[in-house]
């Protein structure tokens, strides 16, 4: 060489031909999405510690410990009389198992290697692995819908993305965590099935649904967008054997192996929410032949049969459906369904399931924003940038000026180019922003900032939970609200009688009548179920805002949707001027309920806050009306620091004669 | 049911001496607290029951004994005369003359609000690693064995009037001075109540469970750090030699029912020994798989029931172990790293395809000559630099021959090269590759260097011929070096897209 000019490193990128510079490249983008992706996820980690998030991740890592130590079939068979009691839970048989059989299978195979990680920390760092398998099939996905810069562009933006990262966080194990990564990875298989015709992409893309189906209720999306595409297709008349082939494939071998998960059984061919996928598999099979006749017939004739066979049929599917569903074999829509679509269902109609609602609607629909962002992103880019002077060729800059009819090419393409940087800056920054402020506290443990500044932490669920856990009697029974369920359950390891499964809405009931009701009436519930300890959630002291008190409401409206508890009226919780007050003016049906005691026994002699009476709740900012009372069937058996978790113990009945 | 000590004296005592011997002995849960329920805001009342006098298989002519109570109340005692009693202690005798084994009831009952806190089981976990490192954990169950609680607890009594006299809140633990990365921990995470603080001879942790434990609660946690091993750890060739405490300082006056020691040694300990001050029962060594074992560590396992403070002793474990093997597991990792790459590697040169691909082939075949081309090339330009120096040492020495023969010999190379990349043309040609006509541009830009080339040669040599002026061979050196630098540029630029 003559002159070797720059430094090392960047000669040997330049010396390299452009093949190899472009896969490098886009390894290294990827790889770095990917492990951003990763980190981006660890905040809660870093700051608290590798512990379970929230109320559903409890139950799925004490399922997944299960399954690592018991094995699958035990798993399968597992009837768990920790919950519900008295009635028991099948577990086996009503989970999606793909994300514990997941975990198991990451565990075994570490350990296999004597790689001791415990069960604990593949629970809690599955969902930002995941997120990274996530980046990396994203790219893949966008790269077959355009090209590999949008595959890159959408791949990081994925990484980040909060929708995303709200159910993806370090310790938020739940199954929304792995199925967003088998809904995109069935989408690109789905993509690649469609564009090669291919029996062997069609099977890949039914595993990675049956993958899907195994992990997350969500899969119904799948299996209602696939053929919503190529449905679409036959319409705009794009539908060709490569089509039919894919879709055969992907509709029977998904179907079969969707049916293999006992969870989902054979609602694949009876409940209407897959009927859209057998129809059009129906209307595919139609479609070719019907394309099969026309290539063998004159079109007159042709018109002729088209015509009958479409009246013959569609008469015969509708009277089928018709009859299919008057027998029950066809199970109408479930509410769940419909709330996807329209939020404010399940608001009006199924109060248990509205929460959480629009979080899996973003949840769905931030991959897919992604890849349309980083196509838009890519293209936007690539027109602008090739704009833009080359500020190394500059011999050739004058004679460029003087053909073109572009004026300020240049400086319209680097504004372009600047606007478009800043955005996705912002986007970084904002992202990164939400993450670390909302989505990363495991409201297991609560911080708040002290008055000095200091971080002060509220450990009290966990105090509450270890002192069940060691200080009560191995088979005792926690009455709670549903919410505390998983997590009693799983921290305390003792019996509960409703959890976060919530689905047998007769027995949640009857605890909400029991919280609702005044204490000898509470008593006999209690005593009917063999609870032996009550646990609620009071915030009065600290200001925690979603505690006990303020889902009370719900107790109440659900203890009186059954016919045992018909007796508890919504009103009578009310002032007269339809207030839901806990001061003095409060209804006295409130301030005398088992809830309310439970909640403020001996709270009216705490000063909680300066310059304010004695019992002055923080949280509904008032002096509470019902002070000064006796518990008679209730003792108070624990409350923690804060007074956050109270655990009341129910006495045994008097002896005789005392 | 009598166990004995036999005692042995430094020397021999004649008939008539007399020596001084001091036992102290210690025992454990003889207090019982009664009543043996008490409410939160009740006072811990314990009944020692004893013997009064001194037990021994041989007469006592004279004895006292003072019983030493944690308070001034003392609700009743046992009035076996002589007998008085002062603030804090019970002095029985002088008894005299007492025959051997004898035994009469002592019962002292007193308020006693000091913590029972009893360690029910304990597991102390080291694990020896020989890369400097000892890591330590304790599994702790305990329980508050004191008067158990009767009735509820009042969270708002407990803060308001700092009752609950014999709870427990915190207890302090001493760990060795070079003691660090200590974690306090339990089954469902970390416990966020514990302060530590550096001393000069310990660390001092401040431990909080994370609720109070009043008379019959109980709790579990881990306690876990690391010390250096040059502390603990002596060897001299292959012989090694561990000395660590057997049990270390969880509170004062620590009682602890039944404890397991596990030592877990590297991968290929052997000839493992153990010395140990008092008996513990030693079941049969186990085996460990942690990361990147293969054969698996052995473990010591050592069980030791009811142990006090004075058990804080050390053991020594010997062992023979080759510090050969301690590159086992880096060799390990570089392995199957090299392993992975190996395949990485196998897999993207050699072709699996089952049908050929013409096009594909075709491509990677233009890729390899286009590699040659510029390879051909890079060796090209390094020899005009050989020119340039062989027209400098020309023009300093004035030897043509030498100038000569040295331009033989790059043009030779030259040559050679040149008819190369023509060669590769040709090929690159007939897979009808543009590069094809990229590399004749090349071809062409690089006839013209050597043009230029042939023009400073020239010029050098009518130089040091005095054919030319020393001004005019100037003028002319900087025409043919920028032509040179410009088609360098080109060449440069144009390899690089090729």
């Amino acid at each position: 060489m003559r002159k070797s000019q720059g430094t090392w490193g960047l000669q040997w990128l330049l010396r390299m031909s452009s093949d190899k510079q472009d896969t490098l490249l886009k390894m290294v983008i990827l790889s770095v999405a990917a492990i951003l992706a990763f980190s981006t996820r660890l905040f809660s980690v870093l700051r608290f510690e590798s512990v379970i998030h929230e109320f559903d991740p409890y139950f799925n890592y004490r399922t997944t410990r299960f399954l690592a130590e018991e094995g699958f079939y035990n798993f399968h068979n597992w009837f768990d009389d920790r919950a519900w009691y008295p009635l028991g839970r099948i577990i086996g048989g009503t989970i999606y198992p793909g994300l514990m059989v997941t975990s198991a299978f990451i565990y075994h195979v570490m350990n296999y290697f004597h790689l001791t990680i415990d069960v604990r920390n593949v629970c809690v760092f599955l969902a930002p692995l995941f997120s990274s398998f996530t980046t990396i099939v994203t790219f893949f996905f966008t790269r077959e819908l355009k090209d590999a810069s949008a595959g890159l562009v959408a791949a990081a933006m994925l990484s980040i993305v909060p929708g995303y990262i709200s159910r993806s966080v370090a310790g938020s194990y739940d199954n929304e965590g792995i199925a967003i990564f088998c809904m995109l990875l069935t989408y690109t298989l789905w993509i690649k099935a469609v564009k090669t015709g291919s029996i062997f992409w069609g099977s890949l893309c039914s595993l990675a649904y049956f993958y899907m189906v195994s992990s997350w209720g969500g899969y119904v999306f799948l299996i209602n967008l696939i053929p919503l595409h190529v449905l679409m297709l036959m319409f705009t008349g794009r539908f060709s054997h490569r089509i039919y082939v894919a879709y055969s494939t992907v509709y029977c071998l998904g179907t079969i192996l969707s049916m293999q998960i006992s969870f989902v059984g054979f609602q694949p061919v009876q409940s209407s929410e897959h009927m859209a996928a057998l129809g059009v598999f129906g209307l595919c099979q139609i479609h070719a032949f019907v394309d099969y006749l026309r290539s063998k017939m004159s079109s007159d004739h042709f018109n002729i049969l088209f015509r009958s066979l479409v009246l013959l049929v569609g008469s015969i599917a509708f009277g089928a459906a018709a009859v299919a569903t008057a027998l029950g074999k066809i199970a109408p829509w479930t509410g769940r369904f419909y709330s996807l679509l329209d939020p404010s269902y399940a608001k009006n109609n199924i109060p248990i399931i509205a929460s959480g609602v629009m979080v899996r609607l973003m949840l769905v629909l931030a991959p897919v924003m992604c890849v349309l962002g980083g196509i838009g992103m890519s293209a936007v880019l690539t027109t602008y940038m090739k704009n833009l002077d080359n500020p190394l060729k500059k011999e050739k800059k004058s004679t460029k000026k003087i053909e073109s009819n572009y004026p300020l090419k240049n400086e319209i393409a680097t504004c372009v180019v600047i606007m478009m940087t800043a955005f996705l800056m912002f986007y970084t920054y904002h992202c990164t922003w939400v993450t670390s402020e909302a989505y990363s506290s495991p409201s297991i443990v609560l911080s708040a900032r002290g008055g000095d500044g200091s971080r002060i932490i509220f450990d009290d669920f966990r105090e509450a939970y270890y002192w069940l856990r060691h200080n009560t009697p191995e088979d005792a029974k926690v009455m709670s609200w549903w919410d505390y369920g998983y997590q009693i359950t799983a921290m305390a390891n003792r019996t509960i009688l409703v959890d976060n499964n919530t689905w047998n809405n007769t027995h949640i009931s009857r605890v909400g009548q029991a919280m609702a009701s005044p204490e000898e009436k509470a008593y006999e519930i209690m005593r009917e179920l063999d609870v032996g300890y009550v646990l609620v959630i009071f915030g009065g002291l600290t200001g925690y805002s979603s505690d006990d008190i303020n889902k009370f409401l719900w107790m109440v409206r659900i203890g009186g949707s059954t016919d045992r508890g018909s007796h508890i009226k919504e009103w009578d919780y009310y002032t007269p001027q339809g207030e839901f007050r806990v001061d003095k003016e409060g209804s006295p049906t409130l301030l005398n309920c088992l809830m309310y005691k439970m909640c403020y026994y001996r709270f009216g002699s705490v000063y909680t806050e300066g310059g304010k009476p004695t019992g002055y709740d923080r949280v509904r900012n008032t002096e509470i009306g019902n002070k000064d009372f006796e518990l008679d069937v209730l003792e108070e058996a624990y409350t923690t620091e804060h007074w956050l978790v109270r655990i009341y113990k129910v006495k045994d009945l008097d002896n005789r004669g005392a | 049911d009598k166990t004995s000590y036999r005692v042995t004296l430094r020397s021999a005592l004649d008939s008539g001496k007399t020596t001084v011997v001091e036992v102290e002995a210690i025992y454990s849960h003889v207090l019982r607290p009664y009543p043996s329920e008490i409410a939160q805001a009740e006072k811990q009342l314990v009944v020692l029951e004893a013997n009064l006098y001194f037990y021994s298989p041989y007469p006592t002519t004279s004895q006292t004994t003072t019983v030493v109570t944690t308070s001034s109340n003392v609700e009743s005692y046992t009035k076996t005369k002589p007998v008085s009693q002062s603030d804090t202690s019970i002095i029985y005798g002088p008894y005299e003359d007492k025959a051997a084994f004898a035994e009469a009831p002592l019962k002292v009952h007193e308020e006693n609000n000091s913590p029972f806190l009893t360690v029910t089981s304990m597991e102390r976990v080291v694990e020896v690693s020989h890369w400097g490192n000892i890591a330590v954990e304790e599994h702790i169950d305990m329980t508050h064995t004191g008067a158990s609680l009767k009735g509820s607890f009042s969270r708002f009594d407990y803060q308001r009037q700092q009752d609950g006299l014999a709870s427990i809140k915190t207890f302090k633990t001493s760990l060795p001075a070079s003691a660090r990365d200590v974690y306090y921990r339990d089954e469902i995470g970390n416990i966020s109540t514990s302060h530590m603080r550096e001393m000069d001879e310990s660390v001092e942790v401040e431990l909080r469970p994370r609720f109070p434990l009043f008379g019959g609660w109980k709790t579990r946690y881990f306690l876990g750090y690391n010390v250096p091993s040059y502390e603990y750890l002596f060897f001299k060739d292959d012989h090694y030699a561990l000395k660590m405490r057997f049990i270390d300082h969880i509170y004062d006056d620590m009682v602890v029912d039944e404890m397991q020691l596990r030592i877990i040694l590297p991968e290929g300990v052997k000839n493992i020994e153990l010395k140990i001050p008092f008996e513990v029962e030693r079941r049969g060594d186990q085996v460990h798989y942690t990361y990147l074992d293969t054969l698996g560590r052995p473990v010591v396992v050592l069980n030791k029931n009811n142990l006090v403070e004075q058990h804080i002793q050390d053991f020594e474990l010997h062992y023979t172990f080759q510090r050969l093997l301690l590159l086992q597991e880096p060799l390990l990792v570089v392995g199957a790293f090299y392993l992975l790459f190996l395949v990485v590697i196998i897999y993207v040169r050699l072709d699996f395809a089952i049908t050929k691909d013409e096009a594909k082939e075709s491509r990677m075949r233009v890729a390899g000559f286009i590699d040659e081309v510029q390879n051909a090339h890079d060796r090209r330009s390094a020899l005009y630099q050989s020119y340039d120096d062989a027209i400098n040492k020309f023009k300093s020495s004035k030897d043509a021959a030498a100038f000569t023969a040295s331009r033989k010999k790059i043009d030779v190379d030259y040559k050679q090269l040149t008819q190369q990349i023509q060669n590769i043309q040709a090929q690159l040609k007939t897979e009808g590759a543009e590069a094809s006509e990229k590399v004749a541009e090349l071809q062409r830009l690089d006839s013209l260097y050597k043009e230029q080339v042939g023009l400073a040669i020239m010029a050098a040599e009518k130089l040091v011929a005095g054919k030319m002026g020393r001004q005019q061979y100037l003028d002319a050196e900087a025409a043919t070096t920028s032509k040179c630098d410009d088609t360098y540029k080109k060449m440069e630029s144009l390899r690089a897209t090729l």
